[in-house]
């Protein structure tokens, strides 16, 4: 009798993890339209009316939570924001003369056609979010009926957030800038020198500035943008000049330098999410008909020239 | 009420608590972290099945679990399932092999889970191919993710108990302790 139930807890073990690892192994060797992906988001699209109804059910008790957890952080807060709408002021002053040139040089080349607006951005509500360092991902309510597409950029209403990079009827998951996989194309404000913002491994509350010339100087508090590329095999584009964090710190480097960054999107609470819907071939398009209203002699050639005038529309 | 009916009944509150503590973790708990991080219920959850309702059940409680999170999730399948079967197993082994009684036991155990669960996911990660150097912000984000899953282990062992509790089988090594002490045969005062 012992025996039979020793032997029979041990087949099923061995069941359960050969069960584990065939799954495993074919996910991972799966395109990311194979069968087993195909199971993942049937289930998605049939739990994720009850995900969007626990998820308002439950937010009550989140905001309580959030509450708590919020009162023990607001005199520190207060006396930061305090010191941070002082600086604001000064930069204000600053910032509203060089506002009048930037809107004469945006009007110049017809750059303002490259607005987030132009993006027709879906407002979407986050349902569900990976609780472990290594899934930096939120699912939303807003998926292909919507005009949610994979590649499109998400941002809230204090930067950019992350990348839609898979849709289902019901909903989309999403990538935030603290995932892995992700990287984007940014400069520092005061800056033209160009870098990639990536994660910083472990750290969900960093981002690295990377690639930047040697010679960049970044300094605390500074705002990093996105400058209209992101680093990746489809060379989709973000809108220039959303804002992704603020430099941190420098870091000791040879060849290149690189930058902490603090995202400046609460990437801990999103609770409500814009999707920028927007084609990306449409802006390359509308690039390549800016570039093609050049005066002769200035056309330069296409990609590079398409990179450089985004850039040129974040600073303003 | 048959043997049948109550490991019926066991697997139901098992499959129960399983989805409403996933749906919980999904829509409360990963969205309020604590000093930066978010806790996980889940391999606690996974473990103390294990610990209350013997190897057997942890494990197959620990695969299905982990398959419930990838999938609501979109995580990688399997990744997760394979780490909480050996979780669910081994709690279920500890308690079949040395059945502690110790007060402290939760604490270790939910301690032991995310400890295997937040390295077990690293490493898998690592041998997946995620292109990540071992930083010392990730062993700082392991260690402080068990210190805090371990302070939400004593609560969460409370409520798993409280909910399997009454179709759990009365396990005939505790009810001869208990009949020990409560006839004279071991206590101590008898032999006063």
């Amino acid at each position: 009798m012992y025996d039979k139930t020793v032997r029979r807890r041990r087949i099923v073990l061995a069941l359960l993890v050969v069960l584990s690892l065939l799954l495993l192994t074919a996910y991972f060797g799966e395109a990311h339209g194979g069968r087993l992906h195909g199971v993942q988001r049937a289930f998605l699209t049939v739990v994720s009316p009850i995900q969007d109804g626990a998820n308002k059910a439950l937010k009550p008790v989140r905001d309580l939570f959030g509450w708590v957890g919020d009162t023990f952080n607001a005199k520190g807060q207060r006396n930061e924001l305090r010191k941070q709408v002082a600086q604001l002021r000064r930069e204000l002053v600053a910032g509203q003369a060089e506002k009048r040139t930037d809107q004469q040089l945006a009007g110049l080349f017809h750059l303002n056609q490259l607005g987030v607006s132009a993006y027709h951005p879906v407002a979407a509500t986050v349902v569900g979010k990976s609780p472990n360092i290594w899934y930096s991902v939120v699912t939303i309510d807003k998926g292909s009926p919507d005009g949610v597409r994979v590649n499109d950029p998400v941002v809230n209403g204090e930067g950019l957030v992350g990348k839609v990079v898979a849709v289902e009827a019901d909903g989309a998951q999403v990538d935030l800038l603290t995932d892995s996989t992700m990287g984007v194309s940014a400069r520092i404000g005061t800056s033209n020198a160009t870098g990639i913002v990536q994660p910083k491994v472990g750290d969900p509350n960093t981002l690295l500035l990377q690639y930047l010339p040697a010679n960049t100087r970044a300094n605390k508090g500074e705002y990093v943008v996105t400058s209209g590329t992101v680093a990746s095999p489809d060379d989709s584009l973000y809108p220039p000049g959303l804002v992704i964090g603020q430099v941190t710190s420098e870091n000791e480097e040879s060849a290149y330098k690189s930058v902490n960054v603090r995202p400046a999107a609460n990437l801990h609470n999103l609770d409500v999410v814009e999707v920028l819907t927007a084609p990306a071939h449409g802006a390359a398009s509308n690039l390549k008909s800016l570039i093609a209203t050049l005066p002769a002699g200035q056309s330069p050639s296409t990609t590079a020239s398409g990179e450089a005038l985004a850039s040129t529309g974040a600073g303003g | 009420m048959s043997s049948s009916t109550g490991s019926a009944g066991l697997i139901a509150r098992v499959a129960a608590l399983a989805v409403v503590v996933v749906f919980f973790q999904i829509g409360v708990v990963s969205e309020v972290p604590v000093f930066g991080i978010n806790v996980d219920l889940s391999p606690l959850l996974v473990a103390f099945v294990g610990l209350l309702c013997g190897s057997m059940l942890g494990a197959v409680a620990g695969f299905a679990v982990g398959l419930l999170v990838d999938l609501a999730l979109l995580q990688t399948l399997g990744l997760t399932s394979l780490i909480f079967t050996l979780i669910g197993y081994w709690s279920g082994r500890l308690r079949e092999l040395r059945d502690p009684q110790a007060a402290l036991t939760p604490l270790l155990v939910g301690a032991a889970a995310a400890a295997v669960s937040l390295v077990g996911y690293s490493l898998m990660e690592f041998l997946l191919g995620v292109d990540a150097p071992v930083s010392f912000e990730l062993l700082r984000q392991i260690v402080l993710g068990v210190v805090v899953n371990t302070v939400v282990a004593v609560p969460m062992y409370a409520i798993v108990r409280r909910v399997l509790i009454g179709a759990l089988p009365e396990d005939p090594r505790r009810r001869r302790r208990r009949r020990a002490y409560t006839t004279g045969g071991l206590s101590p005062l008898s032999r006063a």
